[in-house]
């Protein structure tokens, strides 16, 4: 170690001795107008001088868990049912109390539990039926007071057992956090005070003219403190979940698939007919499918040749060999707007341009379905969307593209499901193993039926997939709410990142 | 569609012992997945092909073959009742189509009631189309008064005891009040005359494809024989639904009786039909699709185990039996991937096919990463958003009044319209995120949708790259010497220029169009202190938004 004091150091060690105290960290930092992880990395030097002597205390404080918050917003599960029961008339069963009370699943069992053991419910069993009546006339919960206490700002509690219950029950968390404080070691107040007066020596910042002048040979240079880890700070960077599909893609590339593009407003006519999805599918439905109202509802058939061939395959399966729908195929309903519910279209989109084998396909892209916004199911998702077309191609070799994908991106554990999609025989489904989650579904596969490919003249073997890159994201790096791959959240985006093999 | 079954029933139907483990990978070879166990209850969730599954029988019915506990063709003896249902003119436009079975000694206890309630719903509203294509009704067979007759009658002629009521009510009346009437009334409401389903002593079975009697169609657990009918505008259809349904009462020991049913041109039909339909199959195209060297009589046993009769003949042909509960036959890869399934999923070794292509990023996505690189590289954060926005954020609060593509039908107002620009949706994040750390610089890169009456679609969908900066202070000259760096390395250098112009977007004197090669093709500026309030966000921001080729226009 240099004999010198740093820079900083110094700056540190002078507050200590104009302050003459013991004094916490966090005044040091405030008074030096510095981070006060720099001044702790700081003071420790100086302590293994045995300059200073630092002394750790630790605070503990309460937090309520999501759970916790939950509850303390809309009352403990426990209250809610015994307030059920008694709506009911003070005896109910435990489903219909449930139910009236609009308790899930999750948590009608924690509720009834916790009535039990406070003694507030009885529970009993009548023809089969699990009966609940009510035994107090109104629930004293402590347990509730040290929710309300903690919501409104306060994190100390009294050490009661309400509180401990809480803990146990997971609604309130501990914090422990350290707080240090510093103080010159009394016997070395006069080395302290003589390492200051000797004045700072050697270069700064090295100047060019010191450079040029060649001064840097004759003299030392002031040590800085180099040993500190630095403080947290934001430069631009990717999005990790954007990162992820930009790896997607280079496997794809890899795999030597052909990136290709297709739009998000489709017309039925190759979101679902070119698919032969039977136009009366409830897959087209209002509750499943987004449809496109204005300004404009209903788009163009580009190429009536092609149309007419799609229809004759809807309607008695054409020159397929298939019986097809047997069904009046409506052009209203083939050139109604859409936003595509998958990628498949897009496929169909590059069939069309490409007819001659061998070719491979990919694009990673939007897809939107009507769906409510929650862990499992967002309205949008992205999928990874291949084909593969060429002579002689089957399903093992189908089997075998999708377990090189899901291992390129390190998902191991693999296993394989018929399926049914109305575009593919056979069809298969990908399951992979999710660290948390146990077995989700990947995506769905299978061989384009002779109903898609014959209309385009293509009698070559078509493998396909939509396996949705949200789920493998989800899958490879463990991550169990599909709501974080569009966080909003840029102090989560700030510390999240992106790393892989 | 889930089906729920009691486990003990199922176990006892399958007629072997199983473990849930067991009985859940056996549904997952079988295409049909366990969804939840709770005590004695499973519930299975069957894929919508596969409407013969819909039942516990049905799922008894495919496990047990699956398992070779009872191979080979899955039929039912039919023995002919003698009973007519005659059709009177006038149903062709409406509901022409009638076909009718009698199965007698049916078991009946509450939960087996329930349960043949539940697969006649389930059938209806997936393979009946809610009811459109075909609909079921269930009868207690000893009070019918052979022939049944179905014809058209006037809607206000028609009385009787809708299930559920103890008094009468006309046709129009039960289209009002009655819940089954006020949801599927649209199917036939437009006719001035109703299909109408009554017996020889003029007692009414049901207003298909509304309601049944009260009287006749109430299955209780006193009943024993039962008559099923179905009508519907697809005979097809018709006749599959009253297969599956017969079939699976014939599973729990019913026996079938069939009835004739008589058009008014004379024509008749016997229903049910069991009787399969021939095919064949080259045992080459079989081993082609699924890539395994299948022997013939591995296809054989593949296709016994899976509910088929099959013939093996000498021409290296299959002949196959399809059994009448299937109607997702529709071509012949439909019974090669049934083989596949009967020789198990499991026993399937991924291959790695030798296709040799070679793989290609496309030029937008080149361009859209160039930009991201550069974005980074000036020090942004990317962050990524939902395509679908609302109207209150890309038009009301940027007090703009841009189209933008709107869905018909979204579950919620704040994700229905798709983004036609991605400033409002940068200024929507940085309105969230207010508690973060400062300076605050982020971007995106991400495609915008603009209503375009010329496109087949009617949409131009186009690449666009927003970047905004917020902090205490913000400084415009910064940001258009970061515009430049991001212009320049895009290959612009002097082919770019900005024009002050007057935007509601941005501050007066302080915002300009980007021009490039004489078209604009962005704008930036510091957003005006109106916008910043409308999103409630308390600190000054600029920020820029450029569109860019989805050709490779800018490219030399």
């Amino acid at each position: 170690m240099s004999e010198q004091l740093t820079e900083g150091e110094r700056d540190v060690l002078r507050e200590l001795l104009n302050l003459g105290q013991r004094v916490p960290t966090s005044q040091l930092a405030t008074n030096l107008n510095q981070g006060e992880e720099r001044v702790i990395s700081i003071l420790n030097s100086l302590a293994s001088r045995d300059l200073v002597q630092i002394h750790t205390r630790e605070i503990v404080s309460y937090a309520l868990t999501d759970e916790g918050k939950e509850y303390a917003e809309s009352g403990l599960p426990e209250v809610i049912l015994f307030d059920g029961v008694k709506k009911l008339g003070g005896k109910a069963s435990f489903d219909d109390a449930a139910a009236s009370s609009g308790l899930d699943q999750k948590t009608k069992g924690i509720a009834m539990n916790w009535a039990r053991r406070n003694g507030w419910l009885q529970i009993s069993k009548e023809d089969n039926t699990t009966v609940l009546r009510v035994l107090v006339d109104t629930p004293e919960s402590e347990v509730a007071d040290v929710l309300v206490r903690l919501s409104m700002g306060k994190e100390s509690v009294p050490k009661t057992d309400s509180l401990k219950l809480s803990l146990e029950r997971k609604l309130v968390s501990e914090i422990v956090t350290k707080k240090f404080e510093a103080e010159i070691v009394g016997s070395k107040i006069g080395e302290a005070e003589h390492l200051l007066s000797v004045g700072v020596k050697g270069i700064g910042d090295l100047t060019p003219e010191i450079l040029t002048s060649g001064t840097w040979k004759e003299e030392s240079f002031r040590p800085y403190n180099v040993d500190i880890v630095p403080a947290y700070s934001n430069y631009g960077k990717k999005h990790p979940y954007a990162e992820f599909n930009d790896w997607l893609r280079e496997i794809m590339i890899g795999l030597g698939f052909t990136e290709w593009f297709g739009p998000y407003v489709e017309t039925e006519f190759w979101g679902h007919d070119t698919l032969f999805v039977p136009q009366d599918h409830v897959s087209r439905e209002v509750q499943d499918q987004f449809r496109v109202g204005a300004p404009f509802d209903h788009g163009d058939i580009p190429d009536r040749k092609y149309y007419k061939a799609v229809k004759a395959v809807h309607e008695n399966g054409g020159n397929t060999g298939s019986k097809g729908w047997d069904w009046p195929y409506s052009e209203e309903v083939a050139t109604r707007l859409c936003l595509r519910p998958h990628t498949t279209p897009v496929s169909m989109r590059y069939l069309y341009e490409h007819r001659e084998g061998p070719q491979k396909m990919f694009i990673i892209d939007r897809n939107f379905r009507s769906e409510t916004l929650s862990a499992r199911h967002a309205q949008e998702f992205n999928q990874c969307e291949g084909i593969i077309m060429d002579k002689g191609l089957t399903l093992r070799d189908l089997v075998g593209y999708l377990t090189s994908i899901c291992n390129a991106v390190g998902i191991e554990k693999l296993k394989f499901k018929p399926g049914q999609f109305p575009f593919t025989e056979p069809s298969v489904e990908t399951f992979g193993k999710h660290q948390k989650l146990g077995w989700i579904e990947l995506g769905g596969s299978g061989i384009f039926r002779p109903e898609v490919t014959r209309p385009l003249g293509i009698t070559d073997t078509v493998l396909a997939w939509g396996i949705g890159s949200g789920r493998l994201y989800m899958a490879a790096m463990g991550i169990n709410d599909i709501r974080e791959l569009y966080s909003r959240d840029l102090n989560w985006l700030r510390r999240s990142h992106f790393i892989t093999r | 569609m889930i089906v729920e079954s009691r486990i003990d029933d199922l176990l006892s139907l399958i007629g072997k012992k199983l473990t849930i483990d067991q009985l859940e990978d056996t549904l997952f070879l079988i295409k049909a997945e366990v969804e939840k166990v709770e005590g004695n209850i499973i519930e299975i969730e069957v894929n919508p092909d596969r409407q013969d599954m819909l039942s516990t029988e049905g799922i008894a019915r495919a496990v047990r073959s699956f398992l070779r506990l009872e191979t080979g063709l899955w039929d039912y003896p039919v023995k002919k009742s003698g009973k007519q249902i005659l059709v009177k003119p006038g149903l062709s436009k409406i509901r022409p189509f009638i076909c009718c079975s009698i199965i007698k000694g049916v078991p009946a206890d509450d939960e087996l009631i329930k349960e043949y309630m539940h697969l006649q719903d389930a059938l209806t509203s997936t393979h009946g189309r809610n009811r459109k294509k075909a609909s079921i009704g269930l009868y207690v067979y000893d009070d019918l008064q052979f022939p049944v007759i179905y014809g058209p009658q006037k809607p206000e002629k028609i009385k009787f005891k809708p299930l559920g009521y103890e008094f009468d009510m006309d046709g129009p009346t039960i289209m009002t009040d009655h819940e089954k009437g006020v949801e599927f009334g649209p199917i036939i409401q437009h006719h001035k005359k109703w299909p109408l389903l009554y017996d020889s002593s003029d007692q009414v079975l049901s207003l298909p494809p509304i309601i049944n009697s009260n009287d006749l169609g109430r299955m209780t657990t006193e009943t024993k024989n039962l008559f099923v009918e179905v009508t519907g505008t697809h005979l097809l259809t018709v006749h599959q639904a009253l297969n599956i349904i017969t079939a699976s009462l014939a599973e729990r020991g019913g026996k079938i009786e069939s009835v004739t049913v008589v058009y008014p041109d004379g024509s008749t039909e016997e229903t049910p039909n069991f009787k399969p339909e021939k095919t064949s199959l080259s045992i080459e195209d079989i081993v082609t699709l699924i890539g395994l060297d299948l022997t013939g009589e591995q296809i054989v046993e593949a296709l016994e185990r899976m509910g088929y009769g099959t013939k093996l003949s000498k021409t290296n042909q299959v002949q196959v039996l399809i059994p009448k509960v299937r109607m997702d036959i529709l071509h012949a890869v439909d019974i090669i991937e049934d083989i596949a399934i009967g020789y198990g999923f499991d026993n399937l070794e991924p291959a790695m096919p030798q296709t040799m292509t070679s793989g290609k990023v496309n030029s937008v996505t080149r361009i859209k990463n160039k930009v991201r690189d550069l974005m980074v590289g000036i020090g942004y954060h990317e962050v990524m958003n939902y395509v679908m926005t609302s109207p209150e954020i890309l038009n009301d609060k940027m007090l703009r009044d841009q189209p933008m593509i709107t869905t018909e039908n979204p579950k919620s107002r704040n994700y229905s319209v798709l983004r036609n620009s991605l400033l409002p949706i940068l200024l929507e994040f940085a309105s969230q995120n207010q508690h973060a750390d400062y300076p605050q610089r982020i971007f995106e890169v991400g495609d915008i949708a603009i209503p375009d009456e010329s496109m087949e679609t009617r949409v131009n969908q186009v690449p666009s790259v927003c970047g905004l900066v917020t902090d205490v202070k913000v400084n415009i000259t910064k940001l258009m010497s970061e515009i430049g760096f991001l212009l320049r390395n895009l290959g612009l250098d002097d082919r770019f220029e900005f024009e002050s112009i007057v935007s509601t977007d941005f501050i007066d004197g302080r915002a300009a169009r980007i021009v490039i090669d004489g078209e604009p093709w962005g704008t930036f500026g510091e957003v005006s202190p109106k916008i910043l309030s409308n999103f409630g966000i308390g600190y000054p921001v600029v920020g820029f938004e450029i569109i860019m080729p989805r050709s490779t226009d800018w490219i030399d």
